[in-house]
């Protein structure tokens, strides 16, 4: 009697699942139209507002002025950590990854470059349109951050600080100028939205539906991955050597762990916005709710590191949360890397998962 | 011609003796044998030596994820090397009849997946990284010694991977990937604004360079990573780049010794098939002809060396893994697949475990 009530629901349930089942045309278009797109819109304006910010306390520098450049600059931040694994089209060409986030900074180039623009008051860095000659370490936000936070930042509200300031302004126009950049692409009719969402033999980049999804899963699992080994493990205690909270990104703004956050926040808004889930066959129905599970412990876990950075390592508990996050982009990593791309029948498997 | 003769010769009378009665058989039944790093369907990692019938001769279990293997009938020994960046490489006996040797890279260095013995089987040298320097090394081991390494040169570049020993057996050839990697930070490329990659000729005896080729300027994100010598003694080298998917510059060239280096002009279909990835490169028996892989774009292209031009694509879902057999070339897949082109016999088999990148023809 059950084998016929099974196969009565097979009968019944079968057309109507793979009627639900997604596309791979769908779920690009949902990753590009529901989450890529307005993402980057919204960063585009927030780097606009933090440039006119920077500009405002140059024109005036104030306690307040310098307070709304501090709102501007995070907002911004996490605008950015929310796309920037989005490591395909515009931010590809001309250095522009490098020139938003010079990061990892192991030997620490962008602080010394910086420091140096500083002492010497080389004023061809106060100029957008030259400052993009210089490093790409000085170009944008690791080399703001130091600007707005580092040694001597308070000059920022007076007088004493105006090189400090126009050279922080060059860099928020620099930044606002690349995001623009990046929405102008991302929007426009024939560029690389198209080729992800409607791809044609004639592209170079994307030439069949299942090529744009092997990049979709390509960009979540390298995105975990990079969240796990450039803005976790550099800083974390393993073994015998104690954490180095001096080794994370934006640690003297306080922006650590937002930054984390607005990277895990965009991977899961992209997981869940493109419905790649839908594409997922019914033998493997478990497998997407496994990935979001991972994602809320991920998130959880952060939502108990509510101190700065140098403080959370030296709790156990925060310090435990992060690590748990870690284990999260691990699991992650495996499913989404592995289990989801083998679901889908992607080529990002074992030997292709990333360059060897 | 590696042979099983040569291998069994190489292995030792004791290794027939040493093998249990249906490796024995396997070894019998086959007269290619080849290695490969596998990863197991429970998710274990290891090396496998198996005939070219596709008998699973002997197996290692490694404590992670391995690359490539070189195997020496001189010094008797394979060695699988960990997958970058690894710190350890195992030192196996084909035979059995040892056990295995886990060498450990020292402080401040880790391997990046390949190496080479000297001709005479004496010295093993290893592509590794000297990581605070972003800079790579050659480590040299004394085989005699228990594989104590004794010495390093510089590889003349950072990143480097693949190494083959000229068939002068004394130049090295080095392929500079280019890229920085660092322990602290995983796997994550920390130069690609200012990568610059090269194909480096260095004297094996002295550690000294005695040349150096690069690419266009143009070209500084094509990583030179795998590398086959052809009858000619040209170095045929395969590419991965790095830069935006919407550019596809040609992967596959060849340097010489004489100086030249040169891409060759593959078709725009193969050439975008390959998804900007080149896996692996190998040269068949006679040299004469070139193999590459994309597990990316799940192809295979045989090129003729003296022509340049492909004489076969083949797809081959997440294929990497090539090897010469007698009349063309063996291919091995992370689905677990080992299939036969370019001339070669072999009858598509399935296996259960995932192949590696790399797949050696040990005799």
């Amino acid at each position: 009697m059950r084998i016929l009530l099974a196969l009565l629901f097979a009968m019944i349930a079968g057309p109507a699942m793979a009627q639900l089942s997604t596309s791979p045309g769908e779920v690009m278009r949902g990753a590009v139209n529901n989450f890529i797109r307005p993402a980057m819109t919204d960063f585009g304006a927030k780097a606009d507002v933090l440039s006119s910010a920077v500009s405002q306390l140059c024109t005036t520098p104030s306690e307040a002025n310098l307070s709304a450049v501090d709102a501007a600059f995070g907002d911004t931040g996490t605008a950015f950590g929310r796309i920037e694994a989005i490591r395909v089209g515009p931010i590809m060409d001309e250095n522009r990854a490098e020139r938003l986030l010079f990061w990892p900074d192991r030997k620490g180039i962008a602080l010394k470059q910086v420091q140096a623009i500083l002492s010497s008051k080389d004023e061809s860095a106060t100029n957008p349109a030259t400052l993009k000659d210089k490093s790409v370490a000085v170009q944008g936000l690791t080399a703001l951050e130091f600007v707005l936070y580092g040694t001597g930042f308070e000059t920022l509200q007076t007088a004493d600080g105006a090189f400090r300031c126009r050279y922080g302004s060059a860099i928020a126009q620099s930044v606002a100028g690349v995001a623009d950049e990046l929405v102008t692409a991302w929007n426009a009719e024939d560029g690389i939205a198209l080729h992800l969402m409607k791809p044609d033999a004639t592209f170079t980049d994307f030439r069949t539906p299942i090529e744009a999804q092997e990049e979709l899963v390509g960009i979540l699992s390298h995105g975990i991955e990079a969240v796990r080994d450039t803005r976790l493990n550099p800083f974390l205690a393993k073994g015998d050597v104690g954490a180095k909270p001096k080794l994370a990104l934006f640690w003297r703004s306080g922006l650590t762990v937002p930054m984390i956050r607005a990277n895990v926040d965009g991977l899961q808004s992209l997981f869940a916005l493109s419905g790649i889930s839908g594409g997922v066959p019914n033998d493997k129905a478990d497998l997407p709710a496994s990935i979001t599970a991972e994602f809320s412990k991920a998130d959880a876990a952060l939502d108990l590191v509510t101190d700065p950075v140098d403080a959370a390592v030296a709790d156990p508990a925060q310090a435990q949360a992060l690590a748990d996050v870690v284990t999260a982009t691990q699991q992650l990593g495996v499913l989404i890397g592995e289990q989801l791309s083998s679901a889908l029948g992607l080529s990002v498997g074992f030997s292709s998962l990333d360059g060897d | 011609m590696w042979q099983r003769r040569a291998f069994l010769k190489a292995a030792g009378v004791g290794f027939a003796a040493s093998l249990m009665p249906q490796q024995l058989m396997a070894l019998e039944r086959n007269e290619l044998v080849f290695a490969s790093s596998v990863q197991t369907k429970a998710g274990g990692y290891g090396a496998v030596l198996m005939g070219e019938r596709g008998d699973v001769i002997t197996t290692l279990a490694l404590p992670d994820r391995g690359h490539d293997i070189t195997v020496s009938l001189e010094a008797g020994r394979g060695v699988v090397f960990a997958r970058q960046p690894g710190t350890f490489a195992v030192v196996f006996d084909p035979a059995g009849k040892e056990a295995p040797i886990t060498l450990t890279s020292p402080e401040g260095r880790h391997f990046y997946g390949h190496g080479v013995f000297s001709p005479d089987g004496r010295w093993l040298y290893a592509t590794e990284s000297d990581f605070e320097a972003a800079k790579g090394v050659i480590g040299v081991y004394d085989t005699k010694a228990g594989y104590q390494r004794i010495s390093e040169f510089p590889t003349y570049g950072t990143g480097p991977h693949e190494l083959l020993l000229m068939p002068d057996g004394k130049t090295l050839v080095i392929a500079n990937g280019g890229i920085e990697t660092h322990p602290d930070y995983g796997r994550t490329e920390l130069n690609l604004d200012t990568m610059d990659p090269s194909v480096a000729f260095v004297d094996r005896t002295t550690g000294e360079l005695v040349g150096q080729l690069r690419l266009d300027a143009g070209l500084h994100q094509l990583s030179i990573r795998h590398m086959a010598v052809d009858a000619r003694s040209r170095v045929w080298f395969g590419c991965q780049f790095r830069g935006s998917a919407s550019a596809s510059p040609q992967l596959v060239g060849y340097a010489t010794m004489d100086g030249e280096i040169k891409l060759i002009e593959l078709p725009s279909d193969t050439l975008l098939d390959l998804r900007n990835y080149v896996g692996s490169v190998a040269a068949s028996a006679d040299g004469s002809t070139i193999a590459v892989s994309s597990p990316e774009g799940d192809l295979l292209v045989a090129i003729d060396a003296e022509g340049k031009r492909p004489v076969l694509v083949e797809t081959l879902r997440n294929g990497c893994g090539l090897a010469p057999d007698g009349t063309g070339f063996v291919a091995s897949s992370g689905e677990g697949e080992l299939i036969g082109i370019a001339g070669s016999g072999e009858a598509r088999r399935q296996f259960d475990f995932s192949f590696d990148n790399h797949m050696l023809r040990v005799g």
